[in-house]
């Protein structure tokens, strides 16, 4: 059925769906109200799950680690700094191949302090060894989250369910939730092959050398390598079932004929769309992509919705200081593999919820189309409204 | 992957203005919830910012026939709903609000210049709010208001609207929000008054009144 649901609570529904066994969080907006909700779900018995309310982020995570290799299904949700005090354990999250699933609810980090939405958080976590998926919309975000566990599960894998803060996490829109039959269909029970058990006595964690350190570094990566066959099986197997698609690894839009594509991440798709339609409208060759799938890096996929396009635009709401556009680079890293020669344009825009809106992405459009693609000096211009510029 | 290629634009965008505690957010809910409950695509928001008593809060409603993809800001609203008379003094109230656009009052219509082609629809919604529910809260009072000025969304639409989102807060309180939005609803078609010729306020309009950009009037 339905219904219109916030994107925090449609989130946690999803969640609930998922049948997690510990719930463990600390405060943080914009994701509070996914775990406020787990809470209430937990204290009226709706939910068979352990509630922790951790001392920190750090303690969150650290808390959902050891439930995993405990063999426990486990839930956390955080953002922005919160994100980052967990930076140490997401790393050891995914070395020890522990299959938790995150929410990420996409904000901005400081300083200076501001708690809008961009992807700046889960960015600099993007070398951690988590599969990263960015969702464009509230159902997106439900269907994601059933993908997300079986994905972590079957591949001993964490994900990381990216979302945009505010922008999904506080609008209320239009979202079908599968029932707890559906989910339990798609989903299996969690069994966890190499749980932690006393009458079965292994060390998890220990110390590694030079001698075999590296080879699990080449198996993780390979194991990432290897996962996005399962995300698009799933997924497959998703639409299947319940009649929609969580989106694959990337998602195009009016690529038939393109010369000039925007690729762009999250909820900015909707937008990206919009100025997509206008220009066709007045005949410009114009499409869209959407990485769903930022990590791993889905070469191939991309690769394929790009032939015989002329012109990348890589807008994105992250940067990395003193380099630039970071999915712009590893593009352009990728079709330089390929030996494919298709300029990419990196545009940085969106930081701290300053808002991309059709109108805006218009005009990187047409500045491209009139190859003056540099006077943008890299970054999206304002939306203007009489001249006046609107920060959103 | 494929995205789906989107028909049509949205029908109705509209601003709901007030202060923290006012209810402002809950009012977007609601408005969006009989929207959908009417068959149509809604989307409702709020401006993201620190929430705190008494500061200015707004709030975004879509209505559309087809799938709403945009999760950008909404510039340019077709109506806009202020619940606090005291934020036209300090806040740019219409900015953006579209030619001939609805301005649903919580008070006297103040003195505006003529031409503009707003329609003012003002009601003592905080009065009104009082008797039913014991406390000066406008906000479902002013929905009744816009839905009998506009038919956007049907009176028996937000009564559901009422009863599923503050079932929570337990009958009494939706019955009395549900007599606050009749009373509302009745009180629309008594209460607009014609525009005042007087000078411009520049406080009042701060220079936005008909600030709307060239992209989106063409939306």
């Amino acid at each position: 059925m339905k219904q219109l649901l916030e994107g925090s609570q449609a989130v946690a529904e999803a969640v609930r769906l998922c049948r997690p066994q510990v719930v463990a969080a600390y405060p943080i907006t914009p994701q509070t109200h996914i775990i406020e909700r787990l809470a209430q779900h937990v204290a009226n018995g709706e939910l068979d799950a352990e509630f922790i309310n951790a001392e920190s982020e750090f303690g969150a995570a650290s808390i959902v680690l050891g439930a995993v290799a405990a063999g426990a299904r486990a839930f956390t949700a955080t953002a922005s700094q919160g994100l980052l005090l967990m930076t140490e354990v997401l790393y050891n999250i995914a070395g020890l191949r522990l299959p938790v699933v995150m929410v990420c609810a996409n904000r901005a980090i400081g300083a200076p302090i501001n708690i809008f939405s961009d992807h700046q958080d889960s960015m600099a976590v993007r070398d951690a060894g988590w599969i990263q998926l960015y969702v464009g919309s509230n159902q997106e975000a439900v269907d994601t989250m059933v993908q997300a566990y079986r994905i972590a599960e079957a591949c001993e894998l964490p994900v990381m369910v990216c979302m945009d803060g505010f922008l999904l996490t506080h609008t209320f829109e239009p979202v079908v939730l599968p029932s707890q039959a559906e989910v339990d269909g798609y989903l299996p029970a969690f069994q966890f092959a190499r749980t932690l058990d006393p009458a079965r006595p292994m060390t998890l964690g220990g110390a590694s050398e030079a001698d075999n350190y590296q080879p699990y570094r080449v198996a993780q990566h390979d194991a990432m390598e290897n996962v996005q066959a399962v995300i698009e099986a799933f997924d497959a197997d998703y639409e299947t079932q319940f009649g929609r698609t969580g989106g694959g690894l990337v998602q195009g839009y009016r690529l038939d004929g393109a010369i000039t594509v925007v690729l762009c991440m999250g909820t900015l798709m909707g937008a990206v769309a919009d100025a997509v339609d206008r220009q066709r409208d007045q005949g410009e060759a114009v499409g869209a992509l959407r990485l769903r799938c930022f990590r791993p890096f889905p070469v191939q996929a991309l690769l394929d919705h790009l032939k015989g396009v002329q012109r990348i635009i890589v807008l994105e709401k992250a940067i990395s200081i003193g380099a630039g556009g970071i999915v712009a680079a590893e593009l352009r890293a990728a079709l330089q593999q390929a030996e494919m020669t298709i300029p990419v344009e990196s545009v940085i825009g969106g930081l701290g919820g300053r808002d991309l809106t059709p109108a805006v992405i218009e005009a990187i459009f047409q500045q491209a189309t009139d190859e003056k693609i540099d006077t943008l000096n890299r970054f999206a211009p304002d939306h203007r409204v009489n001249g006046e510029v609107q920060h959103g | 992957m494929t995205m789906e290629t989107k028909a049509e634009m949205d029908l109705h965008d509209i601003r709901l203005h007030g202060r923290g505690g006012q209810g402002t957010v809950s009012a977007a809910a609601l408005l969006a919830l009989a929207a959908f409950e009417d068959g149509f695509e809604s989307q409702a928001f709020p401006k993201f910012g620190s929430e705190r008593r008494g500061a200015p809060v707004e709030a975004y409603v879509r209505i559309s026939s087809s799938t709403i993809r945009a999760h950008n800001q909404l510039y340019t609203p077709d109506a806009v709903v202020i619940q606090d008379a005291s934020l036209l003094r300090s806040e740019p109230l219409l900015r953006g609000l579209k030619s001939g656009g609805l301005i649903v009052l919580n008070g006297e219509q103040p003195a505006v210049s003529e031409g503009d082609g707003f329609r003012w629809l003002c009601l003592p919604a905080s009065e009104i709010g009082e008797r039913h529910l014991g406390r000066p809260l406008p906000n479902t009072v002013l929905l009744g208001a816009l839905a009998a000025a506009t038919q956007w969304v049907s009176l028996a639409a937000l009564e559901k609207a009422v009863a599923n989102h503050l079932a929570r807060k337990g009958e009494e309180v939706v019955k009395a929000n549900i007599e606050a939005l009749r009373e509302g609803y009745e009180s629309s078609s008594i209460s607009t008054p014609p525009p005042i010729s007087t000078p411009p306020q520049p406080l009042f309009f701060k220079g936005e009144a008909e600030a709307v950009s060239k992209e989106e009037q063409a939306r």
